[in-house]
């Protein structure tokens, strides 16, 4: 992302600065919310896959994966070990969700400041 | 550890965290360039080796937060074993698990009823503990590497901030001779045509 400040005659104000390392850190993470988020959605994909396969099977015991090994579990146990896990990465995933919106909206204030005084000497888009 | 907050210090003072120096922030180029004795190209020079070694520290720094960052979810499933097994305790049946012999190769093994279980601490070192102890151990190691995370978080967001300053510093004071080059030519133009 650029952040170059050119032009010669607007003076750069510690509070500037301070704005502009903001938005470098809010700009930051954003892009690893939106890595954490992918990762949470396709998690939530992979226990959806799973619980469906779960009533599609007729087995009894089921292999379920903790740490290395696959244990046999019985299938009402592995039926709510997998809707527990879904809860939490769907709360998971609301959480970082909303971190992203408010992230986006500090940035648009952010933005809107300093483009406000430095104009065209400050670029602040994606490049 | 020094980690003052940097909105709360003045622009003047360098604060360092943990072995990285702070960058300062220049309040007026000319003043900079006349306090440090540096002519525009020096200033200049010595600014990107600044940067080049705050990248450095960054990669580091990124290194180490992904480590931690596997290593965190990897102590969850440990406890969840545990768990499991401390849960199977009460029923008196064993628990039966399929393992990884080799690649795609599996075994069957018989988990019976017990007390302990062996935990491996790195280091080719196994230390066999009671199911609590166990639970409580890596619980520790569980908090200790979230804080260690948090900690290295906050020393890279303090480190980008210096980045972030010290290229605008070298984009101010790269202007900051543009403009002066430009005012001696318009100036060494006028002189000459008066004379």
């Amino acid at each position: 992302m650029q952040q170059g400040t050119g032009g010669s005659d607007t003076e750069v104000t510690w509070e500037d600065q301070q704005n502009i390392n903001k938005f470098g850190r809010l700009n930051n993470r954003f892009h690893e919310l939106e890595d954490e988020i992918k990762i949470a959605k396709e998690t939530n994909d992979n226990l959806e896959d799973a619980s469906n396969e779960l009533i599609l099977t007729d087995e009894e015991v089921v292999r379920f994966q903790m740490g290395e090994v696959f244990a046999h579990v019985p299938k009402e146990e592995v039926e709510t070990r997998i809707e527990e896990m879904k809860e939490v990465t769907s709360k998971n995933l609301e959480k970082l969700e909303e971190e992203k919106e408010s992230v986006l909206a500090q940035m648009a204030e952010l933005k809107k400041i300093l483009y406000g005084k430095f104009k065209d000497s400050i670029n602040l888009e994606e490049d | 550890m020094a980690a003052a907050s940097s909105s709360s210090a003045s622009p003047k003072t360098t604060m360092e965290r943990r072995g990285i120096p702070g960058a300062q922030f220049v309040e007026d180029v000319e003043t900079y360039l006349s306090q440090t004795g540096l002519d525009v190209n020096s200033a200049l020079a010595f600014l990107q080796e600044r940067l080049q070694q705050y990248k450095l520290v960054e990669m580091k720094l990124l290194a180490q937060q992904r480590d931690l960052q596997a290593k965190i979810p990897d102590i969850e499933k440990c406890l969840d074993v545990v768990a499991t097994l401390q849960a199977k305790k009460g029923t008196g049946e064993a628990l039966i698990a399929d393992f990884e012999v080799s690649e795609g190769i599996y075994s069957r093994a018989r988990i019976e009823d017990n007390d302990s279980v062996c935990l491996w601490l790195g280091a080719n070192v196994m230390l066999e503990y009671s199911c609590e102890e166990a639970t409580s151990l890596l619980k520790k190691n569980l908090e200790n590497a979230k804080a260690s995370l948090e900690v290295l978080i906050a020393d890279l967001q303090f480190l980008r901030d210096q980045v972030t300053i010290t290229q605008v510093t070298i984009a101010r004071v790269y202007n900051w001779d543009v403009h002066q080059r430009r005012i001696h030519q318009t100036s060494a133009s006028t002189a000459a045509k008066d004379s």
